[in-house]
């Protein structure tokens, strides 16, 4: 006898994504099978949920920030001089250390990694979840200034101030600190050996997606800089605690060898930050337009030229600093060498998009406006670049705003384009495109407003760090002030849209979604347990579409 | 020499379930290693890196302090610790020669080894801090005609100090393994963690090569 | 000591050679000799250094020998002990990448320390009138060179 084929029959066929089908999601139950979990995938959740909750906290501090810059006036200050260096300082090392550094290459990429090269798991999953651990005890000591004495020396700790005069709790921070960077350390390990030693066959180096040269790269800069700041860190510790005198010119230290070895390392940070968000923009290009990407070669090896000239320039965040002419003039050329494999890679994907058939999805959107803001925000950065003019403008506004050009308007909007993109994968579900959009939209035009200002502010003269300022910036300040109210509702709308298609009743997401011709499409949406049932075998390139316009290679 | 078989084993023994064979996981466990020990050297580095600086800087200072230290005992701590590298480099042998009797011999030597070095070293220390020669602001040693000898002290202090850690933490890595050794978890076919705690041990080692001549022997 | 030559996997070493036809792990065994021979190269090394460290060649010679004999030590335990002889070229590339960066780091840090204040002389002799760069306004009258001159100097 024949019956209508009900929904629960679709949700057991083969091929059916989610439902009630085994997946990592439901494999295990219970709290405990996910705090010991080895499940890569499940250890990419966990880091998802503890970056994004950093984000919004130390996010909410920001707002704090503009919402006391509103006015410069005596009588609307609700923070004092004390508690605005607290707050600045809290949302710069909370975002730094424990927001965009762990949060797309432990959150994200630890999720998909092992899906695109067809693999079951990392090289090792018992250090991956290790990494975590140390991310939660990390962030346990860094939190943990909040509630004691706080911290109020910048996120740079910079000396004498760190060592000698603060009252804060620098030494608590910065060995929580010091533990992030093992967590960091542990991620980059495990993923270069991941990539050299358990990629399906098939997938030849240039076979790769083009996120994971970039995740390559990212774990050359996580496993070679990180140790440099653990020592760096540890030296502060000692310096303040024990007085050792090595940044201390009373002693016969240098307080700018303090600024050496840290910024060895924060330099090559920051192409931490930016890369997986480079390589998540490849992809969505790639799989949005439908289309080969231009230029395969030149983008994977500008990933790991980015990394590796990144460790040459450290000096220009210390033009200001009294180190000598000659280092200056040497980290200020190779600055502006290290700008053209960023700039390389801007044209390739430009280049994608011509001749593309170009779907403006939300992941779309997303990664026109990376274009957009990431461009402001590189050249921007060749403008500091320039000795005469970083004179001017080191320690203003304009530092302020190329960074959260490059950070938020490249590494956040990249993190939630990737976040749109792979939530199907990641959860099986399907997010509201409208609103999806929408939220896109505002987010674009709540940054430009908050931070294209701050451009003006800067160049006019406003210092970054100033509790109060003059009254002629005022205008421009409390435009800013509203822009990122705009930006905070935008990055909410963004978020609740996507989790609210977890509700009971949400649509449920099909394995391939957007058309994409890498592996982890080939998974169920959401992944068993062991990603594939059998290893994949892989007889194309990451980004063959048939091709819509002129071949390129 | 002894060579025993381990008991019948099943073709998946010890090697995890994403891993397609045992030598793509041994290969990789090594390579993972060797990333670490990366990561050990940029650490040490910074420190080496301040010290050129400093002895660029303040060099009659450097001269005259190191002056304070007893090369002989650095010379015999030398010893010691590539004394403790053979043994290590051994037992690592006898792993793989399924020589479990000589593995947990050349492991126990290497921990004497570790021990007799830290013993040597908290004489030298003894000696610096009766002398009052202590790092940055606790240096109260009198007598020395240079300006700067506790710039020279900070950095001895946080090199060796830092050093000596990591062969207390050596020493307690190599005791896990011995242990394990003992109870038989390794044979030429499963040697991973063996090589991989001698690798560790070797680059303490290496690190110690370069601070004694600098420290002890330059000026 | 009895030496076995490393039988287990036969004499010459082979860089990733290891899959057999089996699923199992066979090992690369150094034979005990080589093992020794390089301790006794490494004691001699030591000693070495001690006694050239005691004549006096110059402080920047006594450092470089110093730096050189303890290289050529380091590479020795990285080779033999190590075993980085029989290995992946790969992983030899990751050791001595990690030296490459460290140099790097000293060396770029040591353009700073070394030459501080060193360009100041130069800066010291082409004093420039910020608000005449270029030279492009011509110098005025001597008589009223004295009071420019200074105004221009205070400004600076």
């Amino acid at each position: 006898m024949s019956r209508a084929i009900t929904a629960e029959d679709a949700s057991k066929l083969p091929g059916y994504g989610g439902g009630q089908k085994k997946n990592y999601l439901n494999a295990e139950k219970g709290v405990v099978s996910w705090l010991t979990t080895v499940d890569h995938k499940r250890i990419g959740i966990m880091y998802l949920f503890s970056t994004i909750t950093m984000f919004i906290i130390a996010g909410c501090l920001a707002l704090t920030l503009r919402l006391e810059l509103l006015h410069p006036a005596q009588q609307s200050h609700f923070l004092t001089a004390m508690q605005y260096n607290q707050v600045f300082t809290l949302h710069g090392a909370m975002m730094v250390f424990l927001f965009i550094i762990p949060g797309i290459p432990g959150g994200l990429f630890n999720f998909i990694l092992p899906l695109m090269i067809g693999a079951k798991d990392v090289a090792f999953p018992k250090l991956n979840l290790m990494s975590l651990y140390l991310y939660w005890i990390g962030a346990a000591f860094t939190i943990s200034a909040i509630l004691t004495t706080g911290l109020d020396t910048g996120w740079t700790f910079y000396v004498p101030y760190s060592s000698t005069v603060s009252p804060t709790a620098v030494i608590a921070v910065t060995f929580g600190v010091f533990i992030l960077g093992f967590s960091s350390i542990l991620t980059g390990l495990n993923f270069i050996v991941t990539i050299h030693k358990l990629r399906a066959p098939g997938i030849t180096f240039y076979r790769l997606p083009l996120v994971l040269w970039s995740t390559y790269a990212t774990s050359l800069i996580q496993v070679l800089a990180t140790p440099v700041l653990a020592i760096t860190l540890l030296l502060l510790i000692f310096e303040r605690a024990f007085h050792i005198g090595i940044f201390d010119p009373r002693l016969g230290g240098d307080p700018v060898l303090y600024q050496h070895f840290f910024w060895f390392y924060s330099h090559p940070a920051v192409y931490i930050m930016i890369l997986p968000g480079m390589g998540i923009i490849s992809d969505l290009i790639a799989v949005h337009c439908h289309r080969r990407i231009f230029g395969y070669k030149a983008i994977a090896f500008s990933s790991v030229a980015i990394a590796m000239v990144g460790f040459l320039v450290w000096g220009h965040h210390m033009f200001t600093s009294g180190q000598s002419r000659l280092a200056a003039t040497i980290f200020s050329f190779i600055t502006f060498i290290v700008a053209v494999p960023s700039g390389i890679k801007v044209f390739n994907w430009t280049s994608t998009m011509w001749g593309g058939s170009i779907s403006f999805r939300t992941p779309m959107l997303y990664a026109m406006s990376f274009l957009f803001l990431f461009t402001i925000g590189g050249l921007t950065g060749l403008f500091l670049g320039m000795l005469g003019l970083d004179l001017h403008m080191q320690d203003t506004y304009f530092v302020v705003a190329h960074f959260h050009y490059v950070m938020v308007g490249g590494t956040v909007i990249a993190f939630v384009g990737g976040m749109h993109h792979w939530w199907p994968k990641i959860t099986g579900r399907l997010y509201n495109e409208k609103i999806g959009s929408l939220a896109c939209i505002i987010v674009f035009v709540g940054f430009n407003m908050t931070f294209f200002t701050q451009f003006f502010l800067g160049s006019r003269g406003m210092p970054r760090r100033y509790y109060t300022y003059l009254d002629q910036f005022q205008p421009l300040h409390a435009f800013s002030t509203y822009g990122a109210l705009v930006l905070g509702f935008g990055l909410f709308l963004a978020l609740g849209n996507l989790l609210a298609s977890l509700r009971a009743g949400g649509e449920r997401a099909p394995k391939n979604p957007w058309g994409g011709l890498t592996l982890e499409w080939e998974a169920e949406s959401p992944p068993i347990t062991e990603n594939f049932k059998r290893t994949p075998v892989v007889t194309h390139g990451p980004y063959d579409f048939p091709s819509t316009g002129p071949a390129h290679h | 020499m002894a060579t025993t078989e381990p008991e019948a084993l099943s073709p998946d023994f010890h090697v995890g379930h994403h891993w397609d064979k045992a030598d793509t996981q041994f290969d990789a466990g090594r390579m993972g290693i060797w990333i670490f020990l990366v990561t050990e050297i940029l650490f040490f580095g910074g420190l080496f890196c301040a010290f050129f600086i400093f002895q660029s800087w303040y060099f009659d200072s450097f001269v005259e302090a190191h002056n304070q230290l007893d090369w002989r005992l650095g010379g015999l701590n030398t010893i010691v610790l590539i004394t403790s590298s053979l043994t290590m480099a051994l037992a690592v042998r006898a792993a793989q020669t399924n020589d479990r009797k000589r593995t947990i011999q050349m492991l126990a030597i290497t921990i004497a080894c570790a021990a007799a070095f830290l013993v040597i070293k908290y004489t030298e220390y003894h000696h610096k801090i009766e002398e009052g020669l202590l790092p940055g602001a606790n240096f109260t040693a009198v007598g020395f005609h240079s300006a700067n000898p506790k710039v020279f002290f900070s950095i001895y202090f946080m090199m060796t100090g830092i050093h000596g850690l990591h062969v207390v933490i050596g020493m307690g890595l190599i005791m896990w393994i011995l242990l394990r050794a003992a109870k038989g978890e390794f044979s030429s076919r499963y040697y991973a963690p063996v090589e991989g705690v001698g690798l560790y041990w070797h680059l303490v080692d290496l690190v110690w090569i370069y601070l004694f001549p600098l420290l002890y022997l330059v000026g | 000591m009895s030496d076995d030559h490393g039988s287990v996997s036969g004499g010459t070493p082979h860089p990733g050679d290891h899959a057999h036809g089996g699923p199992d792990h066979v090992p690369h065994v150094t034979p005990l000799p080589i093992y020794f021979k390089t301790f006794g190269a490494l004691v001699f090394l030591t000693l070495l250094t001690i006694g050239v460290s005691r004549v006096n060649l110059g402080h920047a010679t006594n450092l470089a020998i110093a730096i050189i004999i303890a290289t050529t030590k380091a590479a020795t335990v990285a080779a033999m002990f190590m075993h980085l002889y029989a290995d992946h070229r790969f992983h030899t590339a990751i050791f001595a990448s990690s030296l490459v960066f460290l140099l790097v780091f000293v060396s770029f840090t040591m353009f700073d320390t070394e030459f501080r204040g060193k360009f100041g002389a130069i800066d010291g002799t082409r004093v420039t009138n910020i608000q005449d760069p270029f030279n492009k306004i011509p110098p005025p009258a001597p008589s009223a060179s004295a009071a420019p001159a200074a105004g221009a100097a205070e400004k600076k």
